[in-house]
């Protein structure tokens, strides 16, 4: 629960000092950039505070790669 | 927003110091692993073999010498495929900003302060390094500056206080490691060591301002940082010995462990630390710095600086999330790495390289047009 309301502070923090200077140059993209990366940045840092099983970035790769890391192995037999 | 331009010794000094990154924590142990006490020797062969890999990166940097590696991506492969390309040339810089956090992150937590959270160190050095992106890479340069001499220094200090533990009975035999093995010990030092100097693209042609003198800089700064590891890796074979080397995860940090001048000088290995905390920050700066530019040049925002926050605080997040334990970071590491990020320092250099040379784009010719262009947008910024 703190470590909820700790983020959502942070964030609402950091849309308070940034916000307003992005309004003034008036960037609907850099808004909306902006806005949707510190979505993302929120929700990924609440769901690990409340302990949810987020999926691995590493772990697609890994799959993706696995076959490639085999073949060296085999070939290079080290 | 101004652009920022650095000088070739602030650039060489940079090349220099992010190419050791996080290859000074992980790369002895694992070399050591792989083919034993002749470690030194795949260190220098691959040192060797780095510099030719600076030769495609330079030459890449000069297809267009004014663009960044994702405009160029952009200019040459295309709008459609060079975006795609360029995001995911993002996302694997932005994997590296969650890995190097986690790394330090869990460095501290293992050696120095072990009832301390991972997520506390995170924070604390992502806070730094946002602070150094805020400001830029005029500043960012400087500091190098100032954090070299006393990382030279301590590097000094460090080879001189551990040579009275050397034992030569260490790395003999000589030549002991199969063909195979030692093909890749080269590679994952390679991988280490070099691939990721493809990062340093962003900032390589557009952002220096003597680009003659930054191209020398570019293999004096991958030669000494390599020069230093070598000394390293053959330091932590010839005190601690193989079978010592490969088992420690940081194995740089128990050979700072055992200096013993005199049974009086004793346990400075904390202060040896500053030299790895310095190298890692200089690699998670540009690897972050690629990020937010790269994204920024991505969607064509003039400003990068309001996705600096927001993006900070998705990497304390994805260093929790992209290693659950050690293990993990490990075998990541050592097998799934190398292929991975050659995919970006070989393969997609070369094939930049072929495309613009079969659509005939060459740097001058764009470079002559594009000079008033970019004076005038100077002056207007």
């Amino acid at each position: 629960m703190f470590i909820t309301l700790g983020i959502v502070t942070i964030s609402a923090l950091i849309i308070y000092f940034e916000m307003p200077q992005l309004m003034k140059t008036g960037e609907t993209k850099t808004i909306w950039t902006f806005s949707i990366l510190l979505f993302i940045g929120t929700a990924l840092s609440i769901m690990k505070g409340l302990n949810v099983t987020i999926p691995n970035p590493l772990d697609l790769i890994t799959i993706l790669f696995k076959p490639f890391a085999d073949l060296l192995k085999t070939v290079l037999k080290y | 927003m101004e652009k920022q331009v650095i000088s070739a010794r602030q650039f060489t000094i940079i090349t220099l110091l992010s190419s050791m990154g996080t290859t000074i924590i992980i790369i002895p142990s694992s070399l050591a692993e792989i083919v034993k006490q002749d470690a030194w020797i795949a260190a220098i062969l691959g040192v060797a073999i780095s510099l030719l890999l600076i030769k495609l990166y330079i030459t890449v940097g000069n297809i267009i010498p004014s663009l960044s590696f994702v405009e160029v991506n952009e200019k040459v492969l295309g709008k459609f495929i060079g975006k795609t390309i360029s995001l995911a040339f993002i996302i694997f810089a932005y994997l590296s900003v969650g890995e190097l956090l986690y790394f330090i992150g869990k460095f501290m937590q293992t050696e120095v302060m072990p009832e301390t959270p991972t997520v506390a160190f995170s924070i604390l050095f992502m806070l730094i390094i946002m602070f150094a992106t805020y400001l830029g890479l005029e500043v960012f340069a400087r500091s190098a500056e100032i954090l070299f001499p006393v990382f030279l220094l301590l590097f000094v200090i460090f080879v001189i206080f551990i040579s009275p533990d050397i034992n030569i009975q260490n790395i003999q035999p000589l030549f002991e490691a199969t063909t195979g093995s030692f093909i890749y010990g080269i590679l994952l030092f390679i991988s280490a060591f070099a691939f990721p100097s493809v990062v340093l693209l962003m900032i390589f042609p557009s952002g220096i301002n003597v680009i003659k003198s930054a191209q020398k800089g570019f293999y004096i700064g991958t030669l000494f940082g390599g020069l230093i590891l070598i000394i390293l890796i053959t330091l932590s074979i010839l005190v601690l010995g193989a079978t010592n080397t490969s088992l420690r995860t940081f194995p740089s940090y128990a050979l700072a462990q055992k200096i013993s001048i005199g049974n009086f000088l004793q346990r400075i290995e904390i202060i040896m630390t500053f030299m790895w905390i310095t190298t890692i920050y200089i690699r998670l700066f540009i690897y972050f710095y690629a990020t937010v530019k790269g994204l920024g040049q991505l969607l064509n925002i003039k400003d990068h600086r309001p996705l600096i926050l927001p993006l900070g605080m998705i990497a304390v997040a994805l260093s929790l999330i992209v290693h659950p334990n050690i293990v993990h970071s490990d075998i990541f590491n050592k097998e799934i790495w190398l292929p991975y990020s050659s995919i970006f320092a070989v393969f997609l250099p070369l094939l930049l390289l072929l495309i613009a040379k079969i659509r005939k784009i060459s740097g001058k010719e764009v470079n002559i047009k594009k000079q008033p262009k970019t004076l005038l947008s100077e002056k207007d910024s």
